[in-house]
């Protein structure tokens, strides 16, 4: 089956461990949301998935399995990460969402040219700029491919990380608090758009802190906690979460928990 | 006020250009331009548009003839100054740790010493050659080059789209050319590139001008011609002025240039 499979993630920085057994299984066609306070260890959960963290053993450990139903890469085995199979994971398997949209894009050049850059990568999809912007949920794409990553607001250049994770190919997408910042209609407008991609055939995971907006979209919702997941739920049962992190998620959820 | 200062900073090194198209093109001989009749000629007379110095020799074509003492050491330092420069300071910014506080150690040591002392030495040592006077301008100048390089890619190293471009799948390599040194440090370099002309053409002045070092005579270089014609009683206006200004003009142009590449926002 496709998926993306982290098994027993454990990550060291010094006597400190960032995230202690992480498990996580993310299906092509679900969309994910992985939850919990700042400094719980998501990010770097999700950055493990890309090769982002100094893999080494004393450091990292677990496994990392990409299956995507055409090809199938063991991109970390122990704590060790294979350096070519990260270049094979990395963009082309798996795509990062950052949260910082705008500084993610390189700010001297156009949004096109750099939309042309990534589809040249090999495993990259094929079609235009305008294609991609469009599937990414743009309006008129043809007015933002000379635009500079500046001149674009904070929804437009999210779902210009869409468009280029799209025109990258990648079918697993790592969503890092992608609605940061954005006034609550264009945050509904970036989350129903990730719904659409698992509906697609991609698969999503979503970190955020927000309970309220990954119960709206996500098909499960696994809870972190001081770097372990302490939790998994489906969007109806949040309310019987049992974990004291998932309570206190809820509880502070207005309009979710005990607090108004 | 500066885009005039860039247009007319391009037109005086165009017109370096073209002076030095035409030596190259051999159309004036600097052994056989010796006429008495005409020593110390004024301009105008003799036939000659900027007169005769004092051994009867063209001033005008000497001037030209003279942009072949720095014109291709420039390029040629400006070559090794980026390579040596570039290569270090990408290195060091982008690796950082170890190799970087190496790197910068070995340049610092080497911009300790004076550039000018450091070509001097090298011209002692190794002859007054314009090859010599090219590499040693140009490791001389390559601290600086590192320096800004190093700090520039350091700065960008830990902005989001250079993780980004390594989570797309982008090659460390492509990441660092591409994406960070083409993209973000070219017109940086340029600038710097344009300084290390100036400072060749200062230096070469230099050096023929205390004689024994840079270009020697009948070869004619702005510092000999000077040397020669300065404190000559009687002499022809011109052979002094002449390569003082073009000195000056040069000099000014490509500091001219490179502050207008700074001011386009875009070093």
């Amino acid at each position: 089956m496709p998926e993306l499979r982290l098994t027993g993630l454990r990550i060291q920085a010094g006597p400190r461990t960032l995230v202690d057994g992480v498990g996580l299984v993310l299906g092509r066609g679900e969309l994910v949301g992985l939850v919990g306070e700042s400094g719980s260890g998501k990010t770097m959960t999700a950055r493990a998935c890309l090769g982002l963290v100094e893999a080494r053993p004393g450091i990292v450990a677990g496994d990392l399995v990409v299956d995507t139903g055409e090809e199938r890469v063991v991109a970390l085995r122990s704590g060790v990460a294979s350096a070519e199979a990260f270049g094979a994971v990395r963009g082309r398997f798996v795509g990062w969402l950052p949260q910082q949209a705008r500084e993610s894009m390189d700010p001297l050049r156009t949004l096109g040219r750099q939309l042309r850059d990534v589809a040249r990568l090999p495993g990259a999809a094929s079609g235009s700029p305008e294609e991609w912007l469009a599937r990414a949920g743009l309006p008129s794409p043809a007015t933002f491919v000379g635009r500079y990553p500046h001149e674009l607001s904070g929804g437009q250049a999210q779902r210009a990380t869409v468009a280029l994770a799209l025109a990258r190919g990648s079918r697993f997408l790592l969503a890092d608090e992608p609605t940061t910042g954005l006034d609550p209609t264009v945050q509904v407008g970036v989350l129903d758009r990730l719904r659409e991609l698992a509906d697609e055939g991609h698969g999503v995971l979503l970190i955020s802190h927000d309970l309220r907006q990954v119960q709206r979209v996500a098909d499960r919702i696994l809870v972190m906690h001081g770097g372990r997941l302490v939790e998994e739920l489906r969007p109806g049962e949040l309310l019987a979460a049992r974990s004291p992190a998932a309570r206190a998620l809820v509880d502070a959820t207005p309009g979710m928990g005990a607090r108004p | 006020m500066s885009r005039w200062v860039g247009r007319l900073s391009a037109v005086v090194l165009l017109a370096v250009l073209v002076a030095w198209g035409v030596a190259l093109l051999g159309g004036y001989d600097v052994v056989a331009d010796v006429d008495n009749a005409r020593i110390s000629a004024r301009p105008g007379t003799a036939g000659l548009l900027l007169g005769a110095d004092r051994l009867g020799r063209s001033v005008g074509w000497r001037l030209v003839e003279a942009s072949r003492a720095f014109v291709l050491p420039g390029l040629a330092a400006a070559f090794v100054a980026g390579v040596l420069g570039v290569g270090a300071g990408a290195l060091a910014g982008y690796r950082g740790g170890a190799i970087d506080v190496l790197l910068r150690q070995a340049w610092r040591s080497l911009a300790a010493v004076p550039r000018f002392v450091l070509v001097l030495l090298a011209c002692t040592i190794y002859g007054a050659e314009p090859a010599v006077l090219a590499v040693s301008c140009g490791v001389a100048y390559a601290p600086v080059i590192a320096e800004a390089v190093a700090s520039r890619i350091a700065a960008l190293h830990q902005h989001g789209f250079v993780l980004a471009s390594r989570a797309h799948g982008v090659s460390a390599a492509r990441t660092l050319v591409v994406h960070l040194l083409w993209a973000n440090c070219r017109a940086l370099v340029a600038r710097h590139l344009l300084h290390v002309l100036a400072f060749v053409v200062v230096v070469e002045t230099s050096l023929s001008y205390l004689g024994g070092f840079g270009i020697e005579e009948p070869q004619p270089s702005w510092g000999n011609m000077l040397a020669l014609e300065l404190g000559t009683p009687d002499g022809n206006p011109a052979a002094v002025l002449g390569p003082a200004l073009c000195l000056w003009a040069v000099v000014a142009a490509t500091l001219g240039a490179a502050s207008r590449l700074r001011e386009a926002g875009r070093a």
